[in-house]
C-alpha cells in the first residue's frame, strides 16, 4: 500500500494526463498518511521539502512523456521508490484520453484502476537497490552489420562524443556509459575499474577502464563535474556491459559543472549514429 | 488576417486553495468561454525548461495567475520570458484566508463558494485578456498561424 510516502504529481495543466496525475495524488493523500511535493514550489524554493523527501520513499506520477516530475526528482538528487507515467498507463489500459482538460468516465475509470494497482502490488514499490531518479527506458535506433546489431538510444537528453561515450542528461546530472560500438568491439569484457567517487572530472577526462581480452579501453568523460555515484553492480558483473550498455552497464553518475560549456563539444543521436556506422563499416567492411 | 494570442500561464500549485482556484479558474477561460485564441501555458513545464513555453511567452502578450503572494508565475515568467502583460494575484481577490487554505480540494469535492471564488477569478483573467492591446506584441507580425513563428 502507498502510505507515508512522498508523492510528486507533475500538475501539468495543458495536457489531461497532468490532471490525472493531480488528482491521483490527491486521492492517495485522502487515504493515507502520503503528503504530496509541489512541482511548482518545490522547484521555487525547495527548504519545506527536503525533510520530508528524504526521509520518505518517494512516488512520481509524472503526466506525459517529457516527464518533468521525473526530472524535477533528478534535479534535486531524490531517489525514486516508483514512478508512473499516466500516458502510458492509459496506452497499457487501452484508453485514449481526452484531448481537452476533462475528467470524463474514461479517465476516471483510469483514475480509479491506477490508485487500486498502486495500493494493491506491494511488489512494484520496493525499488532496486541502485534505482535512482536518473533510470531512464531509453528509446533506440538500431543498424545491423554482419550479425552484430548496435543500439544507439536517441532520446533528446542523450548526449554523445567522438569517443564513443554517451551522457543522459536530466537537471545538473548525468548519468555517463559507452556505447555498443565500444562494447561489440572488445568482445567479451573482463574488467571494469570505476573511477573514484568524488572525483573532479574535465570533460575528455578519464573516467574509468574498461577491459577485454582484446584491449583496454579508457573512458572520456563527455562532460565536466563530480563523481556522485558509480554503477556497483558493475564491478562484479562487468559483463553487464556487453549485455546492454545503456540502461544496466552505465558506468558512473557526475553532479555537472558546466555543462553548457560542455556541450558545444558534443554530439546528438543523428550526427553520432552516422559516426558510429561509418566506424563500423571502417572495421568491418 | 491578424491573429492575436493570449498565454496564461497560471499555479498549478498544491500549497493552498489559491493554487486550485488559479488553475480551475484558467480552465475555465479555455474550456467554458471557448477563448480559441488563449493558449494556456503549462506551468510544470515552463520551469522545467519548456522552450516552447517559454519562447511563446517571450513573443505573446502573457498573463500569470497566482494562486498566493508567492507569484511563483509571475516570478518565473519574469525570469524566463521578461516582461508579462498581466499578472492576477488570486489571494487578493478571494482573500488571503482562502487563498492560504491548506485544505487540499479535489474537483469532486467543489463546494458553491468554490465555485463563485473560480467565477471571481475567471472574470479578472477574461477582462485582463481583453485589456491586452496589440502593442503588446513588442511590434512584431502576428498575420499567419500564431504558432510563433511568424
Amino acid at each position: 500500500m502507498i502510505d507515508h510516502f512522498a508523492i510528486l504529481p507533475c500538475n501539468g495543466l495543458d495536457k489531461c494526463a497532468g490532471l490525472i496525475s493531480r488528482e491521483l495524488a490527491l486521492k492517495l493523500c485522502e487515504s493515507a498518511e502520503n503528503e504530496i511535493l509541489c512541482p511548482v514550489f518545490y522547484r521555487v524554493s525547495d527548504k519545506k521539502y527536503n525533510k520530508i523527501a528524504s526521509e520518505r520513499p518517494l512516488l512520481v506520477i509524472d503526466g506525459c512523456l517529457t516527464r518533468c516530475a521525473s526530472k524535477l526528482a533528478a534535479e534535486k538528487g531524490l531517489k525514486i521508490t516508483k514512478k508512473i507515467i499516466i500516458a502510458e498507463e492509459a496506452k497499457g489500459h487501452g484508453i485514449k484520453l481526452n484531448d481537452n482538460l476533462r475528467i470524463t468516465d474514461q479517465e476516471q475509470s483510469l483514475l480509479e484502476t491506477l490508485f487500486d494497482e498502486l495500493n494493491k502490488n506491494d511488489d512494484n514499490i520496493v525499488p532496486p537497490p541502485s534505482e535512482s531518479a536518473m533510470s531512464c527506458e531509453f528509446l533506440y535506433e538500431t543498424f545491423q552489420n554482419g550479425k552484430f546489431i548496435f543500439r544507439i538510444p536517441k532520446n533528446g537528453e542523450v548526449f554523445f562524443n567522438e569517443n564513443d561515450c554517451w551522457a543522459y542528461v536530466i537537471g545538473n546530472r548525468a548519468r555517463i556509459g559507452v556505447t555498443d560500438f565500444v562494447q561489440q568491439n572488445l568482445s567479451d569484457i573482463l574488467y571494469f575499474t570505476p573511477p573514484e567517487i568524488g572525483a573532479e572530472i574535465d570533460q575528455f577526462g578519464e573516467l574509468g577502464e574498461i577491459e577485454s581480452s582484446k584491449s583496454v579501453f579508457e573512458l572520456v568523460s563527455p562532460v565536466s563535474g563530480k563523481v556522485i555515484s558509480i554503477n556497483e553492480k558493475l564491478v562484479g558483473k562487468p559483463e553487464l556491459l556487453n549485455e546492454n550498455p545503456y540502461e544496466l552497464g552505465w558506468v558512473a553518475e557526475i553532479e555537472l559543472t558546466k555543462f553548457e560549456d560542455d556541450k558545444e563539444l558534443l554530439i546528438g543521436f543523428d550526427k553520432y549514429f552516422e559516426i558510429m556506422k561509418k566506424k563500423v563499416e571502417e572495421i568491418n567492411g | 488576417m491578424s491573429v492575436l494570442k493570449v498565454g496564461v500561464l497560471s499555479c498549478s500549485g498544491e500549497e493552498c486553495l489559491g493554487g486550485t482556484i488559479s488553475r480551475l479558474a484558467t480552465r475555465k477561460v479555455l474550456e467554458e468561454l471557448k477563448f480559441i485564441d488563449t493558449v494556456t501555458l503549462c506551468l510544470p513545464l515552463y520551469l522545467a525548461g519548456g522552450e516552447e513555453e517559454r519562447n511563446f511567452a517571450k513573443v505573446f502578450p502573457t498573463i500569470s495567475v497566482d494562486g498566493c503572494d508567492k507569484l511563483c508565475a509571475k516570478r518565473s515568467t519574469e525570469k524566463f520570458s521578461g516582461k508579462i502583460s498581466g499578472s492576477i494575484d488570486v489571494s487578493k481577490i478571494i482573500g488571503n484566508e482562502n487563498a492560504l487554505n491548506t485544505k487540499i480540494v479535489r474537483n469532486k469535492d467543489l463546494k458553491d463558494e468554490h465555485r463563485q471564488m473560480i467565477d471571481q477569478v475567471t472574470d479578472e483573467i477574461v477582462k485582463m485578456i481583453g485589456s491586452i492591446s496589440p502593442d503588446a506584441y513588442s511590434g512584431k507580425s502576428f498575420h499567419g498561424c500564431g504558432c510563433g513563428s511568424e
